[in-house]
């Protein structure tokens, strides 16, 4: 029995020492160390823009648009050379949120002119194509072209875009329906154009080129060649983002400067690691051996945080590091509950172990309770919460959860095993006095 | 043996005032806003040196762009280097004339162009359009209220025994006590509420509430236990006996959150400090309410109301 319960501190401690190794090393291409956390634009420095389509107040955007909308900005970024950068969709706030960091060494406002520039209503243009005209391959393969100025039809002409896959051959295609006057410039052109290319352009960038099989006379045509029902979604987005209506103007609008926030975020890091030295110290001097033990417990639950921030991908702000040293403070607040019932049970004269099981026993109704409510507001703060402020509601909301892995389960364990040594059993050590003999 | 009861009327009393002044300053001050919450444009750039002027600034500024601007110095220090001042220009339209994106870059063209800004500035630009903000702050409050609601429900189903409602709307009182002296903290000190106080808010009423469990849960597990004491002593000795454990799980958390604000106001990260004083305040407002606030209140109702069903009795046995 005593056997055992050593057998399963040690494997606690191996799975800390496991996890702190991943934490901080990382297995290339599997797992990313800690170092490569991706960090909000309140510490890179950047842009964060709320953007919403410019109709009157009140007023939403449909799904579809918005993901048009996107497909535009997605873009117009790649062509500026903008990889490094966040774009989610917000349908339910009708709005689509961008994150540009400033890249290091830039100096001039870039990323701000950017959002002015990637809002504008998409300009999208079918034109004929010049085989003399072409200028290289695209990414995926797609002979590319200068444009003509020629054009057959534009972004108005679109009534809708969408995807099918085809009965026969199961292929996936791109399918177009236009109005009225672009069906009849449609139908006239591709008669004349049989066997030669039109070219899809937004912007000034040539999206694809397919070559023209037969007349469309109803304004109905498709576009086979996409190799991919992502491929496909993504052209059909494109092409309705030339339809709409609307652009894209930021109504919410941080820049920040880069210059602060490095500085900040080795500010904040050394402000955790000194709360988890003071923390750590509380808990000894007022717990002794189980303060020692909940000390261990607590480390494991800073490197088990890390680890999940960096394995999920979350973005980390500085109210998100906020969260985490928040969550060293609170993340002992089970031990404390815990270490007080059992030195009340000791006290009451059951024997040690005996008391260890009763403190966690009867401890434990409170910590879930307590834990619930804070998990429960976390929830809502992500829910309508915005930027940085997420951030936090994420650390705040893991952290919470793995203190009940660490606080009690893991301290159990340990304690468990701990005191099960002779040496141990001084009532000392968890801080109640010896009785006289 | 303290008698924690006997004196609640003191503990009350010394919120009531608190509270009171937080409203007496919110009547003098006002409500003040963040630009997050109540729109406009603020604009910061780094300037060469010290010798601008801003109201000739905020003068060209404001003829290009038609709109009405205002500028201000500002002095702030090389967060990498302490002894190096960085002098910042500060631009700021009201929320009704927000600017547009558009006008955001041709206002900072402007600067560039006509006035001595560092040749590698960064600036720092916030821009909410006030409807944005009206929503923003609309969805605050409305966090605010739903996570209240659940957790009040929560405690409501959890505390079944104790006579759930009476536990948990005592609970609610905690709870608004605790995010009214944040707020007098903000309206005393004129700090502009933001969604640090939003976030922090949240924080505390989930973070609050457990001392109040704690208590509760040992008034609980009392009333199995001795079933022939007296309400006031009950409770009395459920607060002494847990008193302990409330005050070191909030001093742990203090801990954390303290060196946080000392390590943000040392190196002045406003952002922080927005975000950390008001956790301060509703820390420590949260555990006085616990012990001091709700079991207090929840016992007087307790009395109250088996008062009302002895008198209800003895009118009937008349």
């Amino acid at each position: 029995m005593r056997g055992n319960n050593w057998v399963k501190f040690f494997l606690v401690i191996v799975i800390i020492g496991i996890l702190t190794y991943l934490t901080f090393a990382g297995i290339p291409g599997v797992v990313p160390n800690v170092y490569k956390t991706r960090l909000g634009i309140d510490i890179r420095g950047g842009v964060y823009a709320n953007l919403y389509p410019d109709l009157p107040d009140g007023q939403k955007p449909t799904v579809d648009q918005l993901n048009s909308a996107r497909s535009v900005i997605e873009k117009r970024l790649d062509n500026k050379g903008i990889f490094d950068r966040n774009i989610a969709n917000e349908p339910e706030n009708g709005r689509i949120i961008v994150e540009i960091p400033y890249k290091p060494g830039e100096t001039d406002l870039s990323p701000q002119k950017a959002i002015e520039e990637i809002g504008k209503t998409a300009l999208l243009t079918f034109q004929e194509v010049d085989e003399d005209k072409f200028k290289g391959f695209l990414e995926d393969g797609t002979r590319n072209y200068e444009q003509t100025g020629r054009i057959v039809i534009e972004g108005k002409h679109v009534v809708n875009a969408g995807v099918e896959q085809n009965r026969e051959t199961g292929e996936m295609v791109v399918t177009l329906k236009l109005n009225e006057e672009g069906a009849k410039k449609f139908a006239d052109a591709t008669e004349k154009l049989v066997g030669k290319k039109i070219a899809v352009y937004m912007d000034s960038t040539l999206i694809t080129a397919p070559t023209v099989q037969t007349k469309i006379p109803n304004g109905e045509a498709i576009i086979t060649g996409q190799r991919t029902a992502q491929e496909a979604g993504d052209l059909a987005d494109t092409i309705r983002a030339g339809s709409l209506p609307f652009r894209m103007v930021s109504k919410d609008l941080n820049s920040i400067t880069p210059l602060l926030g490095e500085s900040a975020l080795k500010v904040t890091i050394n402000a955790g690691i000194v709360a988890f030295i003071l923390v750590c110290l509380y808990m000894l001097v007022n717990y002794r051996l189980p303060g020692l033990v909940a000390d261990i417990a607590l480390f494991g639950l800073v490197v088990a945080e890390l680890f999940f921030i960096s394995v999920l991908g979350i973005t980390l702000t500085l109210p998100g590091i906020a969260g985490i040293i928040l969550t060293i403070g609170m993340g002992v607040d089970a031990n404390v509950i815990i270490f007080e019932r059992i030195r009340e049970e000791i006290k009451s004269g059951k024997t040690l172990g005996a008391s260890i099981d009763a403190g966690f026993k009867r401890a434990f109704a409170a910590i879930l309770d307590s834990n619930v409510t804070t998990i429960m507001t976390g929830l809502v703060l992500y829910w309508l919460g915005t930027g940085p402020i997420k951030g936090f509601a994420i650390t705040l909301v893991v952290g919470v959860i793995l203190s009940f892995l660490t606080a009690v389960t893991a301290t159990r364990i340990m304690l468990t095993a701990a005191s099960g040594l002779d040496i141990t059993k001084k009532r000392w050590l968890y801080g109640v006095k010896e009785v006289s003999k | 043996m303290i008698d924690i009861m006997a004196k609640r009327k003191y503990f009350f009393g010394l919120s009531l005032i608190l509270i009171l002044i937080g409203f007496i300053s919110l009547l003098i001050n006002g409500l003040n806003l963040d630009i997050q919450f109540q729109g406009g444009t603020l604009i910061k750039i780094e300037m060469a040196d010290e010798n601008f002027n801003p109201d000739e600034i905020a003068a060209t500024v404001g003829n290009t762009l038609n709109k009405s601007v205002t500028a201000q110095k500002m002095k702030t220090f090389n967060p990498q280097n302490a002894n190096e001042e960085i002098n910042m220009l500060l631009l700021k339209v009201s929320n009704k004339e927000t600017l547009s994106d558009e006008e955001i870059n041709k206002a900072i063209g402007v600067l560039r162009d006509k006035f001595n800004v560092k040749s590698d500035a960064q600036n720092q630009v916030q821009s909410v359009q006030p409807f944005i903000g009206r929503e923003m702050l609309r969805n605050g409050i409305l966090a605010a209220a739903i996570a209240s609601v659940l957790v009040v429900l929560y405690v409501w189903w959890r505390f079944r025994v104790m006579s759930g409602l009476s536990a948990a709307v005592m609970a609610l009182v905690a709870l608004l006590h605790d995010i009214l002296m944040m707020f007098s903290l903000y309206t005393v000190f004129k700090i502009p509420l933001n969604e640090s106080f939003i976030a922090a808010m949240l924080t505390i009423l989930g973070y609050s509430l457990n001392d109040t469990i704690v208590v509760y849960d040992r008034i609980r597990e009392n009333t199995r236990l001795y079933r022939k004491m007296g309400l006031q002593e009950l409770v009395n000795n459920s607060i002494l006996q847990t008193l302990s454990r409330t005050m070191n799980t909030t001093i742990t958390t203090l801990i954390s959150v303290v060196t946080v604000f000392i390590f943000a106001s040392v190196n002045n990260i406003q952002s922080l400090k927005d975000f950390t004083l008001p956790l301060i305040v509703g820390l420590v407002s949260g555990t006085y309410s616990s012990v001091f606030i709700a079991s207090p209140l929840w016992m007087m109702w307790k009395q109250h109301s088996s008062k009302k069903v002895i008198s209800g009795k003895a009118a009937k046995a008349r």
